[in-house]
């Protein structure tokens, strides 16, 4: 796996003695690092958007691997057939509902990961979901959820103190344990902006001194509750007032919501989370219609899914928002191999998800289920545990530390390589930083990528260990923002190399491999 | 068992009932003890409610187009058999029941059949809950809502198996795979016919089947009684009951005491219901006040507290939904989860839009409510309604679980004064009505009004 900054850094402390060394010998201080501490303004405001899938979606009939026997052997009435599928390799392809996906995909905007699941499948809605929410491993019964984890390191002074803009927003009623954390929820619900202002005008928050008792604990949390709807109100209300959606969403629930979105990431509601929601993947009868199986329930609701995906994806490129902004999808499981006999399918285990966006690579990640190898109760065993994928989310888009997404999923779990990694680095200390070079150690070509706060003078140089410059990758103004420079090393003999970032307010300089 | 006073009679209506009146109160303290209030007035059994209208027995016809509107009619109904329920447990219990056995209107699209089953769970709301669970199998609402009518021997469909073991009886835990296989089994067989259940032998899995450690050519009954033999589905049961009647987070002892008793009683509804409420751990000081209400207790408590006797019940239904509680429509099989669930910033301040509307007339989008509290009338049924500190202590006492701080009942007393001084308040000043309504809003905007 990719080192990271922060491994980086420990392991290059380690060799240098507990600086890095600059060009010419001279050291250069290494950015203090504090992996605990979230910088709130960097990386320069990525988002997520989850999209909730409720029910358990059924994987195989949403990447469908048309070229497999036993697929078309369990499940004669529902499986869709060859002709039906869009293909996106020789092995596998989209529901034909997901028109839109397919477009995303060969735009290298829609990633998808292959046989998520874990260890110990439970196939309960409930438990699974929570699972899912907490990010907990399946014998471990967690109240809060992985993004309310985050959030608390993202805003360590809540709730003792409120930050200016929502921390995670929910489309919907009733706040998802997503967003629970142990100093209490961290998500402002609410449905449609307008309606949120005015409901909440009338509100007032008075926490008067509570008693220490079991009712004074739900005053607490009522208080709470109150404290951000009254905050939150009516910057929600101001920015979905300034921003825009410059396409037509579909009339559905999740393209509305979806809308709304994208209406608030354009008006510059820098909240980082985002959570919809779409329910019915519960398809045990008339997952799809009887003699046309590319109809019924399942292939609405993918549809409804793409569609309004699409949508969104569309309205944030027009508004030059799509590079900041990733979308996942998740449920609770997928379903059996087996039909059951009513043209539907009972609860399954792993299944594919998809993340979208600009900032991802594109393309399948891992095989297609092997369903020559089910588990005993006849179900898909999981190859990604769905953490991989939040540790990726978490690292490469959200910009957390490998030691804090550590820490915020219990334990450390391998990336996966879903992300184009050119989310914004955080900048820690004066206007600039210089990131890992990716890969690395490296063949022949790598990519090094540094991030600059301000418009200033960078140059960007590839130097051996003596400090003699061998390649200048760049050299002149640049403008605020992020880069990705390639690097053909062909002509470099295979050994330690350093890179290092001149710029007006300052250097860095990092070590690289080539093998 | 803790002393039968005001404070006592006061929690357990609070509990049992969607809010109460003074009158509710006083006929509680009318009875010597708790143990009698509770079997003769809370569990007594009373008469079947007249259904709403015909159309209840009526067979289902493709593409009815009534049946939206009747889903309204049979909304507005069971609202108002909760308004009207007086000193009786059973409709708080047929929404644990709605809330238990679920089904929802989305998939149960005829109202005919959640009609059916909102009558069996009254009938059974106090009874056997075995006879019940058997009854609620077949119960053609529930072979809708759970497919268990396309359950059939070639090709079970495992959803109603899984939930009868998982959410209906055991809990998660205490099962495999393989008894849901085996118990889907046993159950194929059922379908409706108009609004009755079928039972088609051709259809049925007419094998051997091993549920639980025993093996028998069973049905759906002796799927029952299966699980029933299991001590945890009475554990399981009776702490859901706590968290309903006592509080969100069991107290486990309690709880095993309580499983005791629905054993011992042949899982009889009514037996742990009298020994829960007249347990000490019922009534102690501890609970009073932590629970929140539900969007039906709130609004229903809300119109009790405020005497509305004829209020809008289509309204009301609409509101249930907004505040998450849509009548028939639980969010998913496992029900309401209930408690913190309820609040989230969307539903807390459209709960304080719901009292003030009750008082303004007016729906939060400015339309008028056919009824509203007359403020004046409202507080001079109070006897203290001219001495306005002593008015405020007997406004909160009746419509709140816990007293507020001072500085809160100050605040309170200040917003209804609004300038005047004590000494010059009267309900005949000018502009009293508004004071009174200024007041009412204010303290039902309390955090505390959630509570109960």
């Amino acid at each position: 796996m990719l080192m990271n900054r922060h491994d980086f850094l420990r392991q290059m402390s380690l060799l240098m003695g507990g600086v890095a060394v600059g060009v010419q010998g001279i050291p250069v201080r290494a950015s203090a690092y504090n992996p605990w501490l979230i910088n709130g303004s960097a990386p320069a405001d990525t988002i997520l958007v989850l999209v909730q899938l409720q029910g358990g979606n059924d994987g195989l009939n949403t990447v469908v691997p048309f070229e497999n026997d036993i697929y078309y052997q369990k499940r004669p009435a529902i499986a869709i057939a060859k002709n039906s599928v869009l293909k996106l390799t020789d092995q596998l392809g989209l529901n034909p509902a997901l028109a839109g996906f397919r477009e995303l995909y060969h735009n290298a905007q829609l990633t998808i990961v292959q046989n998520v699941g874990y260890e110990s499948p439970n196939r309960s809605h409930f438990r699974s979901t929570d699972i899912w929410l907490s990010g907990s491993d399946a014998n471990v019964q967690e109240e809060e959820g992985w993004v309310g984890r985050y959030l608390q390191k993202k805003f360590p002074a809540y709730p003792v103190t409120l930050p200016q803009q929502p921390m995670a927003i929910q489309l919907g009623s009733v706040e998802s344990m997503l967003l629970q954390s142990n100093v209490g929820s961290m998500g402002t619900v609410f449905d449609n902006p307008d309606a949120f202002y005015q409901l909440v005008k009338g509100t007032s928050n008075d926490a008067g001194a509570l008693q220490n008792t079991l009712a004074g604990d739900e005053l607490r949390f009522l208080n709470q509750v109150a404290a951000q709807s009254i905050r939150y109100s009516d910057v929600i209300k101001q920015k979905a007032d300034a921003g825009k959606n410059t396409v037509t969403y579909p009339n559905t629930n999740l393209g509305k919501q979806l809308a709304i979105v994208a209406d608030l990431i354009s008006g510059g509601l820098t909240t980082p989370v985002y959570l919809t929601t779409l329910n019915g993947f519960d398809t045990h009868a008339n997952q799809v219609t009887a003699g046309n199986t590319t109809a019924g329930l399942h292939a609405t609701l993918l549809q409804t899914v793409s569609d309004a995906i699409t949508a969104f994806q569309k309205d944030l490129t027009r508004q030059n928002l799509a590079d900041r902004v990733t979308i996942m999808t998740f449920s609770e499981f997928g379903r059996r191999l087996n039909q059951n006999g009513t043209t539907g399918t009972d609860h399954g285990t792993a299944a594919p998800l998809f993340v979208i966006g600009k900032t991802v690579r594109g393309g399948i990640i891992g095989s297609a289920p092997n369903l020559g190898d089910l588990d005993p109760s006849g179900d898909i065993r999981f190859k990604n545990d769905f953490r991989q994928v939040y540790a990726s989310v978490l690292q490469d888009h959200l910009g957390v530390s490998a030691d804090t997404s550590q820490q915020l999923l219990g334990r450390s779990f391998e990336t996966l390589p879903i992300f184009r990694q050119t989310s914004a680095l955080e900048v820690t200390t004066g206007s600039f930083a210089l990131g890992q070079n990716a890969p690395n150690p490296f063949v022949d070509t790598t990519e090094i990528q540094f991030t600059l706060k301000k418009a200033q003078y960078a140059r960007l140089t590839v130097v051996d260990l003596q400090g003699r410059p061998l390649q200048v990758l760049r050299d002149g103004f640049h403008d605020a923002g992020n880069y990705v420079v390639p690097l053909n090393g062909t002509g470099l003999v295979a050994g330690y190399y350093l890179y290092s970032l001149h710029t007006d307010s300052g250097q860095a300089v990092m070590r690289m491999v080539k093998t | 068992m803790q002393v039968w006073n005001a404070d006592s009679a006061r929690h357990l209506l609070a509990r049992c009932l969607f809010g109460y009146t003074r009158a509710d109160l006083a006929k509680a303290l009318s009875y010597p003890s708790a143990a009698d209030f509770v079997s003769q007035e809370l569990l007594a059994d009373r008469p079947q409610p007249a259904p709403p209208a015909s159309w209840v027995t009526e067979r289902p016809v493709a593409n009815d187009t009534m049946r939206s509107v009747r889903y309204t009619e049979l909304t507005s109904w069971w609202l108002n058999r909760m308004l009207t329920e007086g000193t009786s447990l059973r409709e708080k219990m047929v929404l644990f029941w709605h809330n238990h056995f679920v089904s929802d209107r989305a998939k149960v699209d005829y109202p005919q059949y959640m009609y059916q089953q909102n009558a069996l769970f009254r009938q059974h709301v106090f009874g056997d809950f075995r006879q019940f669970t058997k009854e609620v199998s077949i119960n053609p609402a529930m072979l809708i809502y759970l497919d268990g009518r396309q359950n059939n021997k070639n090709a079970p469909n495992e959803n109603y198996a899984r939930e009868l073991m998982e959410l209906f009886t055991m809990g998660i835990g205490n099962y495999t795979e393989t008894d849901v296989r085996q118990a889907a089994l046993a159950l194929t067989g059922w379908r409706v016919d108009g609004l009755t259940a079928v039972f088609s032998k051709a259809n049925f899995a007419d094998v051997s089947k091993t549920l639980l450690g025993r093996t028998g050519n069973f049905t759906y009954a002796d799927v029952v009684d299966i699980i029933l033999s299991k001590d945890v589905v009475a554990e399981f049961i009776c702490r859901k009951l706590y968290r309903e009647f006592v509080y969100y987070k069991p107290n486990e002892l309690f709880v095993g005491q309580m499983a005791d008793v629905f054993r011992k009683a042949s899982y009889s509804i009514r037996a742990v219901l009298q020994f829960l409420f007249t347990a000490d751990e019922f009534y102690r000081p501890e609970y009073r006040g932590a629970k929140i209400k539900s969007p039906t207790e709130l609004m229903i408590g809300a119109l009790k507290g405020l005497g509305v006797a004829a209020p809008d019940l289509v309204y009301l239904g609409d509101m249930g939904r907004v505040l998450q509680q849509y009548l028939f429509y639980p969010p998913d099989v496992a029900g309401w989860p209930g408690q913190r669930d309820w609040i989230s910033s969307n539903t807390y301040p459209a709960r304080g839009g719901y009292s003030d509307s009750l008082i303004n007339g007016r729906k939060s989008n400015g339309q008028t409510l056919p009824f509203r509290v007359n403020p004046l009338d409202f507080a001079r049924s109070f006897s203290s309604s001219e001495n306005a500190p002593l008015f405020v202590k007997d406004v909160l006492r009746a419509l709140l679980a816990v007293d507020p701080p001072a500085s809160r009942e100050k605040l309170l007393l200040d917003t209804l004064l609004d300038g005047t001084v004590v000494t010059n308040w009267s309900t005949n000043t000018p502009n009293a009505d508004a004071r009174i309504q200024k007041f009412l809003k204010a303290l039902m905007r309390l955090p505390e009004f959630q509570l109960t």
